[in-house]
């Protein structure tokens, strides 16, 4: 499936901003089952300096330096994306999750990578109530992407999707006793618990195409960042995607920009300002099929 | 090991005396029945007077006590070269380790360190590397166990604080115990700072030659802000908070007063985490934004990197011999306390097996103290177990070694004291050097303590072979320095709190001036006459003016309300009942001119700053023992003017003319000018027919009354007085002194010659004003009638001066708005639908 990304972000300031320092994580990353036809990232005003490089985790990333007085700040994302993840194994096939949550506590060949993923973080810090929704999937011996997916039915029953409700601040358990969210929230709260069992889970950032195909399922989400859970399956299967706010598989109605522990390690566009006063962000997203 | 018995430093176990004590006890006796404790005195005295312990509220209290035992602790030459290579080995270790785990992670992957030591290490950064060295600097907790045998107890490579203590401590007993070294041959410590910042200079990215070193501190709310002032001294680097810093262009430069300076190297004394708010933690106000992308392309250096923290995790212990011979093919000469990572089967059911043996500690944080679940109480003990056995990757384990003790000072003579003793390395681009000397501490009821927390230090003396030990170490060849004579190289938050330092002294002073002359009228509060009324509500008035007392209290028909005012101005706040109460409002202004001094103090020489602190604070005491006596207060304002002409002194025989004397001279000035212009109005706000009792106070108020009667004896008329204390630019507490001063000052300070030339002139303009009105006056028919009319005008005059003085605050002092981060906070997103 091809896409067409264009993905806006105007920040407005109520007074000048001076000095400003921004982080992006806007590039769409390229993945085996991903390939990125064409990605450009454009900021109005012109950067004074504009540098780019890998981050800690090999997702693309740029920096930002404008010096000049500036009231807005616009970040404009255009890329073409070809995307097609392979279906996943046969949940029967996959091993039981107690052997994957020991691959990743011994690390070595195979493990070591994925062991980053099994440890609490800051935003999605260990929650006993998480712990305990989550453990409900994973009874002993069950194959572990039966257990996930589960698990990613259970929050797409369990909780509403309500834009509003939740700051990216609002900690797992406000949002496990609410019963609601947004993505981010559902996301967090799912790798709380995996990490809780001590299953390598990450936090991945991309889009969802904006209009479900024709006959398809409205889904959730789609007109602005989206985000979702990456799992490991063990050192044979490696990694799988899933959508606890749409309770999909990630095949080929999402587009990938990057991943990390949390959303502090990857947050679209990070900054620190000198000035500026109270600001407002508006953010649109568009992902079309082409 | 534990149970066996403290090895003893100083006796062996024969009883018989360590042959390397002989001389410091040999000099000991020398001094006589009660000599030791007398230089104890001395010595704890040298410690208060040099201002080890801080001024600031807070970092006097009991927990930053420091004190210096006068007993040294003496280590033989062949014994220090086995800890210096054996601390090189384990630097060298650590520096190998770092650069697998920030590059490649080889460690990991062949599964020679567990995951749950690195990836759950908060001292292990995501930024990936940022090249050259990850190490410059590295200090090591060691103790001796019964066995004779050195074991780490703890690496620090994120900062090692405690070697400004160590240098001070040798300082201090040198020139207390001066006796005592004479017959020892005791390496000196000073060839290890050269040594250092030799390396330093050395890490300039592109071998820059005459490269720019700063050292980065939190500031001086900081446990070790002395040493960081006192390194940057040692060190010859600038000192600069974050603050100062500032990214433009790829690169970092220090805000000075000319412009930007371009930074080479930085010496990081805050934490790794927190130093680029943009990429690690984002809150942190003592970061520099983007300083982490400026490292990355190699266009600074950072020192020790900001992710060197990581190493410092006690459960890496357990691992470093197997590491050693991995990484260095050598075996690891100097042990570890016994160490296991629970994270391992084996370990934990060990533990769980005998806790009671074991101190445990948070595997990955160095910092944290260890607890003794022997020690604890059965229900925190059994919540702690329960803690390590769901989460044992989180947990190490040390077996408890018994420290050595060595001769200390007590009340009832010398006692035998375990120790501590912290040892300090540094790199130069080719081998590690270990400082001959180090700091070591007493271990009291706690195990560890750490340099700035308190306690008691000894020095340690390295014995050399023989006398005469080499100083000479190849240096860098430094290059032939340019002459410097200008003021710019100040940095703007210098020289901001150098201007406000001089405005505060000087508003205390003033402060003083209003209150003793109340005073003078107050306690004889029955017999007052007309005139002396007018005179109490004129300075009633300044007072109020000057904020020390409410307005309320500011007439003279309500004695009993301004006396009262005056008692409570001095008086720090308190809590209470009803909440908490302000201080007065020259309690407050003693708290800013201690802040402001501490901010400057790496600008002053001790001697000022001794100087200052002792005066400000027998001016502190006395205020606070006034209690509710006037004539109490009286003897406090006259010790507050003592503090101001010692500042002034002190200032003008010491500080170099241009830079810091310039600001703390103009902001002095410009308070004094303000001072006058608004007191003088208020004098002489009287109907024409008392205009004598308003010049009378205008000479009391500009400590110009002798110089007048000399002058005009006892003939009072307002165009004489008004020149004495407005027009005469030989009077130093008169306004036109003030204002010739400041221009002098304006000019001289430099900078784009348009504004400098703008601001000198303002100050020449308000002296051609005041000399006019002084003119007018003298020409009037009845100068009474046009004295009276004046105090408008001076009004005009003082706000001109503080818009003359906003103006220089905004052209020097940067005003920096505030830092905010955007992306991580609540940000409510006005979502838009596709765009």
């Amino acid at each position: 499936m091809k896409y067409r990304v264009r993905h806006v972000t105007t920040y407005t300031y109520a007074q000048p901003v001076d000095l400003a320092s921004h982080m992006l994580h806007l590039w769409p990353r390229v993945l085996p089952g991903q390939a990125v036809l064409s990605a450009a990232v454009s900021a109005t005003p012109m950067p004074s300096r504009h540098s780019e490089a890998a981050d800690h985790f090999g997702n693309r990333v740029g920096w930002m330096f404008l010096d000049a007085p500036h009231e807005t700040f616009q970040v404009t994302v255009d890329a073409r994306v070809e995307v097609g993840f392979p279906a996943p194994p046969s949940a029967a096939d996959t091993p039981p999750w107690e052997e994957v949550a020991a691959q990743a506590r011994a690390g070595g060949a195979g493990a070591w990578q994925a062991a980053e993923f099994a440890f609490d973080s800051p935003m999605a810090p260990a929650d006993p109530g998480a712990r305990d929704f989550a453990a409900r999937s994973f009874p002993p011996g069950r194959p572990i992407l039966a257990g996930l997916l589960d698990l990613t039915g259970r929050i797409w029953r369990d909780f509403t999707f309500r834009p509003g409700v939740t700051t990216i601040h609002t900690p797992i358990a406000r949002v496990l006793a609410q019963r609601a969210g947004v993505c981010q929230d559902f996301t967090h709260l799912m790798l709380s618990g995996l990490r809780s069992l001590g299953l390598p889970s990450r936090y991945v950032s991309g889009y969802l195409r904006t209009r479900p195909p024709p006959g398809g399922a409205a889904r959730r989400g789609a007109d602005q960042s989206h985000a979702w859970v990456g799992a490991w399956l063990g050192a044979r299967h490696g990694w799988v995607d899933l959508d606890p706010t749409n309770n999909i598989v990630v095949r080929d109605e999402h587009v990938v920009l990057a991943w990390g522990r949390d959303y502090g390690d990857i947050s679209p566009i990070r900054g620190v300002l000198l000035g500026g006063g109270a600001h407002t962000v508006a953010v649109g997203v568009d992902l079309e099929p082409i | 090991m534990s149970g066996v018995e403290a090895r003893d430093e100083m006796v062996d176990g024969h009883g018989g005396l360590r042959p390397h004590w002989r001389g410091i006890l040999s000099a000991f006796a020398a001094l006589g029945e009660g000599g030791l404790a007398e230089r104890a005195l001395r010595l704890d005295r040298a410690f208060a007077e040099e201002g080890v312990s801080s001024l600031l509220p807070g970092a006097s209290s009991e927990e930053h006590a420091w004190r210096c035992d006068p007993v040294p602790l003496p280590i033989q030459a062949g014994e220090f070269a086995e800890l210096e290579a054996g601390l090189a080995q384990r630097a060298t270790l650590l520096e190998a380790i770092l650069d697998d785990l920030y590059d490649g992670q080889q460690l990991l992957a062949d599964g020679a360190l567990p995951p749950a030591l690195v990836f759950a290490n908060p001292g292990w950064l995501r930024v990936g590397d940022l090249g050259g060295n990850k190490l410059q600097f590295y200090a090591a907790d060691l103790i001796r166990a019964p066995d004779g045998v050195w074991h780490v107890l703890a690496d620090r490579t994120a900062a090692g604080g405690g070697i400004g203590y160590a240098r001070e401590n040798r300082r201090l007993l040198a020139r207390v115990l001066p006796e005592t070294f004479r017959p020892m041959p005791v390496r000196p410590l000073r060839p290890f700072f050269e040594f250092w910042q030799d390396g330093l200079r050395r890490l300039a990215p592109g071998g820059a030659a005459n490269p720019t070193v700063a050292l980065l501190t939190p500031g001086t709310a900081h446990r070790q802000w002395f040493e960081h002032m006192y390194l940057s001294r040692e060190l010859s680097c600038a000192l600069v908070e974050g603050g100062d810093l500032t990214v433009r262009g790829g690169e970092v430069f220090i805000k000075t007063l000319k412009g930007l300076q371009q930074v080479d190297v930085l010496l990081r004394r805050i934490d790794g985490r927190m130093i680029d708010p943009l990429e690690l933690e984002a809150g942190s106000l003592i970061g520099v934004p983007g300083l982490i992308d400026v490292a990355r392309a190699g266009r600074v250096h950072i020192t020790n990197d900001p992710g060197s923290g990581a190493v410092e995790a006690p459960a890496l212990a357990a691992f470093l011999p197997d590491l050693c011979r991995r990484l260095l093919g050598e075996e690891l000469r100097l042990p570890s306390v016994p160490t296991l990572w629970l994270g391992e089967a084996a370990a934990l059911s060990r533990v769980l097996a005998g806790p009671d043996g074991w101190n445990l500690r948070p595997a990955t944080d160095g910092n944290a103290d260890a607890l003794s679940p022997a020690a604890m109480a059965p229900e925190s003990r059994a919540a702690l177990l329960a803690r390590i056995r769901a989460r044992p990757w989180e947990w190490a384990a040390s077996a408890p070694v018994e420290p050595s003790v060595a001769p200390c000072l007590m009340p009832d003579g010398l006692q035998p004291r375990p120790v501590v003793v912290r040892l300090f390395l540094s790199f130069d681009g080719t081998g590690w050097r270990a400082m001959p000397g180090g700091l070591a501490r007493v271990l009291g009821s706690a195990r560890e303590g750490a340099p700035g927390r308190g306690g008691i230090a000894k020095d340690v003396w390295v014995l050399s072979e023989e006398r005469g030990d080499a100083v000479g170490l190849p240096l860098l060849p430094q290059p032939r320095l340019a002459l410097r004579r200008t003021t710019g190289d100040l940095p703007s938050r210098v020289a901001d709190n150098l201007f406000w330092l001089g405005r505060y002294v000087e508003r205390l002073e003033r402060a003083a001036r209003l209150v003793r002359a109340a005073i003078t009228r107050l306690s004889r509060a029955q017999a007052l006459l007309p005139p002396e009324l007018s005179e109490l509500d004129a300075l009633g008035r300044c007072l109020a003016e000057a904020g020390v007392i409410a307005d309320d209290a500011a007439t003279a028909a309500a004695t009993r309300l301004m006396a009262g005012a005056l008692l409570t101005s001095v008086r720090p706040g308190a809590t209470g009942p009803e909440g908490t109460t302000d201080g007065g409002a020259i309690h407050a202004l003693f708290v800013t001119i201690a802040r402001l001094t501490e901010n400057v103090r790496d600008r002053l020489t001790g001697d000022m700053y001794a100087t200052f602190t002792q005066t400000l604070r027998a001016a502190r005491g006395d205020a606070t023992s006034a209690g509710r006596s006037l004539d109490g207060l009286a003897h406090a304002m006259v010790s507050i003017m003592r503090f101001s002409t010692a500042v002034a002194g002190v200032a003008a025989e010491n500080m170099v003319r241009g830079g810091g004397f310039l600001f703390l001279d103009l902001g002095r000035r410009v308070e004094r000018a303000q001072a006058v212009a608004t007191e003088v109005g208020f004098a002489l706000d009287q109907p024409p027919a008392h205009v004598e009792t308003g010049l009378r106070l205008a000479l009391e108020l500009c400590d110009s009354a002798i110089t007048y009667r000399n002058r005009y004896l006892n003939v009072l008329q307002p165009a004489p007085v008004l020149d004495l204390v407005l027009a005469d630019q030989g009077n130093p507490r008169g306004l036109a002194f003030q204002l010739v001063a400041m221009h002098g000052l304006l000019d001289e300070l430099g900078g784009e010659s348009g504004v400098r030339e703008m601001l000198a002139g303002a100050a020449a303009g308000l002296l051609a004003e005041v000399e006019a009105l002084v003119a007018e006056v003298l020409a009037a028919p009845d100068q009474a009638v046009s004295a009276s009319a004046l105090p408008p005008l001076l009004a005009g005059v003082a706000g001109g001066i503080a818009d003359l003085s906003n103006r220089i605050t905004r052209r020097y002092f940067a005003l920096l708005p505030a830092v905010q981060t955007v992306g991580l906070t609540s940000e409510v997103a006005e979502l838009k639908g596709a765009a």
